[in-house]
């Protein structure tokens, strides 16, 4: 047979060949494909169900109630899960309000409502677009990884900040600074649609990355670093320039100053860290300086919340309106350093535990046919993973990969191997014994 | 087959071959650059791996009148390369560390990623473009673990690129006895490599041997058995029992050569062949076990180009025994 031939895989499959394993393998997984079968399909369901509706609504005339009464409270909320929907109608005013054609029959406003309209429509886009961008055989989030920290992280932050914004009075009128004016400014708020589900976007997606065995620091320098100047350079500007710290807040500005020091030295300190140190360092520093900064930051303001509630409240009025960079920050950068940092051991787990126990690695695995003690069946690894067996496997493994070979779930077992013999001596090295 | 009570477990087993590497990872420390004189400039670089410290260190080498000859392999490998117009820059082992495969299998991260920054250090200093091993773990190592094709370095194990090149063999002759060949894939350069898996290539080489027939064993491409032992780790009656299991399959289809692309392959097939020998009337195998590239290299016209590999003292009879009569 020609070279060419197998290289284009003609001979894929045939006893003696090899199956395609790994990310870049082609072959997809039996089944009905979404486009165009199942959407067909699904069409067909939609179309009736909408007719039956039009159906009852011509037909059937609803009685909607009593009309509202006029002395209600001007403070309407829809039901919890719709929160967010009636926070994208009040957030409709940030765009550009006109009209169109105005005095002629196609006269168009674009107004709030209408930009609310629009916004609202477009977590349901996202839902619509989802199977045309998931188009993946993989359900497992650390095997996809973008998707995942989109659609859970992402959404799930932006569906609370909506939520939170729908009831912007409420938060308003709950959380005053001594003056009367609010804590949580609008623009602030409006803000929270942008700060928070992009971080926690980026902050998922390195820890998704870190559990499918990536190597995240290239991408945590910046991530540390960046967030880390924008801290310290706004705590600068509060501190030192003229008229950014509020004459009524100058008597605590030793206070700010503290609660600036914990906020820059946390995301500092992760930073430097990840920036000069080796991994497992950068990571000891990060578990230290986190909770402990955390602890810090809180106990403080515990303090000052117990001994001087005035000035507590004064406080607040400089870090809440600045809450997207001055809290939210330096609370990115330790908790994506402390994901992107992990040790990925737990992963190995995760990718095992993918293991539905064929058995066929066990009948290819060549220790099999000469150790006694491997009759009982699986892989060597496998079974020394789920601490069947006395890890001596670990050593008596071949690494020849016959096992990997013919695995249905692409579980790649020398790298398994690999990693816990680097392991075993380093914990060797650790004991006192010679590490070379 | 020793039943459970008497299975040797313990830290024996686990100790990998201690002299070897004790010397091997106290070369690793030194990494200051000598001077390297470069004869010849060529964009293809040749390694040739450690092939001659298995040489000097094996019993039953040819030093030590064994079958198992491993310097041959570099001298193949380069009156290989020759005949398809390459003249390599020879990456030898007085300025290169070993490439660390083993180190790194054994557990020894820190070890092999001295060794990995040294010589690529040294690669990239030379300009090497094409870097050709002989050596199926040196190929998965300098592929994968190193990362060179990543900084531009194309990394190709030599039937690659003979083929590629298009060796020819020249006709062996009408009297020429016809052989039948096996090929034992090795797991590094075949069932490991996720990209460019050596399957084809060796074949196609064979193939144009005109009087071998390549015959394939029970199992073979990614369904191959492995030889019997991996990195170097060590040495007993199981691992016996995998390289007899595997060369008993060169037996069952009658083959006049076993051919294999890995030096660990041909140190492990060549230490039970030799043992077979040590009662003549027990000898198993009747075939003769060498590396693909010896095997090739045997079949072209003219002379090796160090002619120095064949130990005069090799018309001799060998002597029986072990320690043979050095």
């Amino acid at each position: 047979m020609e070279i060419e031939k197998v290289k284009e895989k003609l001979m894929e499959g045939r006893p003696g060949f090899t199956r395609q394993y790994g990310p870049a393998r082609s072959d997809h997984q039996p089944g009905i494909p979404f486009f165009p079968q199942e959407v067909t399909r699904d069409l067909v369901l939609i179309f009736i169900l909408t007719a039956i509706i039009f159906f009852l609504t011509a037909a059937v005339v609803p009685s909607l109630g009593p009309p509202r009464a006029e002395n209600l409270s001007e403070l309407i909320v829809p039901d919890w899960y719709l929160l967010f929907s009636w926070g994208l109608l009040k957030v409709g005013d940030i765009f550009p309000q006109f009209i169109l054609g105005a005095g002629t029959p196609l006269e168009t406003q674009f107004n709030a409502a209408f930009w609310g309209d629009i916004l609202s429509g477009i977590p349901v886009i996202f839902l619509i677009v989802l199977p045309f961008i998931d188009r993946g055989r993989e359900a497992r989030p650390a095997k996809a990884p973008f998707r995942s920290a989109l659609g859970v992280s992402f959404l799930l932050v932006w569906t609370f900040c909506a939520s939170l914004y729908a009831i912007r009075e409420v938060v308003a009128q709950r959380w005053q600074s001594p003056n009367g004016a609010p804590l949580f400014p609008d623009d602030t708020m409006k803000w929270f649609f942008i700060v928070p589900p992009v971080l926690s976007f980026v902050a998922t997606y390195v820890a998704l990355r870190r559990l499918g065995f990536a190597p995240m620091r290239k991408w945590l320098v910046p991530l540390t670093a960046a967030p880390f100047l924008v801290v310290a350079a706004q705590s600068l500007l509060i501190l030192f320039m003229p008229g950014w710290l509020a004459a009524s807040v100058q008597p605590y500005w030793l206070e700010v100053a503290v609660l600036l020091l914990i906020l820059c030295v946390a995301s500092g300190a992760t930073a430097l860290a990840v920036l000069i140190l080796p991994e497992s360092s950068a990571r000891t520093v990060v578990h230290i300086v986190g909770p402990a900064s955390l602890v810090a930051f809180l106990g403080f303001l515990a303090f000052l919340f117990t001994t001087d509630y005035v000035g507590y409240l004064w406080v607040a009025t400089v870090l809440d309106p600045s809450m997207n960079t001055l809290i939210f920050l330096p609370g990115f950068v330790v908790v994506t350093a402390w994901f992107g940092l992990r040790r990925p051991y737990s992963s190995y787990e995760y990718l095992l535990n993918e293991c539905y126990q064929c058995g066929k690695c066990h009948t290819v695995c060549p220790i099999t046919k000469v150790e006694d003690d491997a009759l009982g069946g699986l892989n060597l690894v496998y079974n020394s993973f789920k601490k069947q067996h006395d890890g001596v496997p670990l050593w008596t493994c071949l690494a020849c990969d016959a096992c990997s070979a013919v695995c249905p779930l692409d579980i790649k077992y020398s790298d398994y191997i690999l990693e816990e013999r680097a392991r075993a001596h380093a914990r060797a090295a650790a004991d006192g014994g010679e590490r070379t | 087959m020793m039943t459970t009570d008497e299975t040797e477990y313990g830290p024996g087993r686990t100790i990998p071959h201690p002299i070897l590497f004790r010397v091997l990872d106290s070369e690793a420390e030194d990494t200051t650059v000598p001077e390297i004189q470069v004869e010849q400039k060529s964009e293809f670089a040749y390694y040739p791996g450690c092939v001659d410290y298995y040489d000097m260190e094996m019993q039953f080498s040819h030093v030590n009148y064994g079958d198992t000859n491993h310097g041959i392999i570099f001298d193949s490998s380069i009156k290989l390369l020759r005949a398809v117009g390459i003249e390599p820059m020879i990456l030898d082992r007085s300025f290169m560390k070993c490439c660390g495969h083993d180190q790194l299998w054994q557990g020894k991260v820190d070890v092999f990623e001295t060794m990995r920054d040294y010589n690529t250090k040294i690669i990239k200093m030379l300009g090497v473009k094409t870097l050709v091993t002989s050596c199926a773990e040196g190929y998965r190592t300098f592929k994968l673990d190193y990362g060179l094709e990543k900084q531009g370095i194309r990394v190709v194990h030599i039937t690659q690129i003979l083929y590629e090149r298009g060796l020819r063999v020249p006709p062996q002759g009408e009297n020429a006895k016809k052989i039948r060949v096996a090929y034992q894939d090795p797991c590094r350069s075949c069932r490991q490599m996720p990209v460019d898996p050596v399957y084809e290539e060796p074949r196609e080489l064979i193939k144009r041997v005109d009087n071998a027939e390549l015959v394939e064993l029970k199992t073979f491409r990614a369904d191959a058995q492995c030889c019997g032992v991996a990195q170097m780790m060590y040495c007993n009656d199981k691992t016996k029992g995998l390289t007899r299991k595997r060369m008993d399959e060169a037996d069952d289809v009658d083959a006049d050569y076993l051919l294999t692309a890995c030096p660990k392959c041909l140190t492990h097939f060549g230490c039970l062949h030799h043992e077979n020998k040590w009662k003549p009337g027990e000898e198993r195998q009747a075939y003769r076990v060498m590396d693909i590239t010896q095997f090739l290299a045997e079949r072209l016209p003219g002379d090796y180009p160090t002619g120095s590999n064949v130990d005069p003292k090799r018309k001799e009879a060998p002597l029986p025994g072990r320690k043979g009569g050095w």
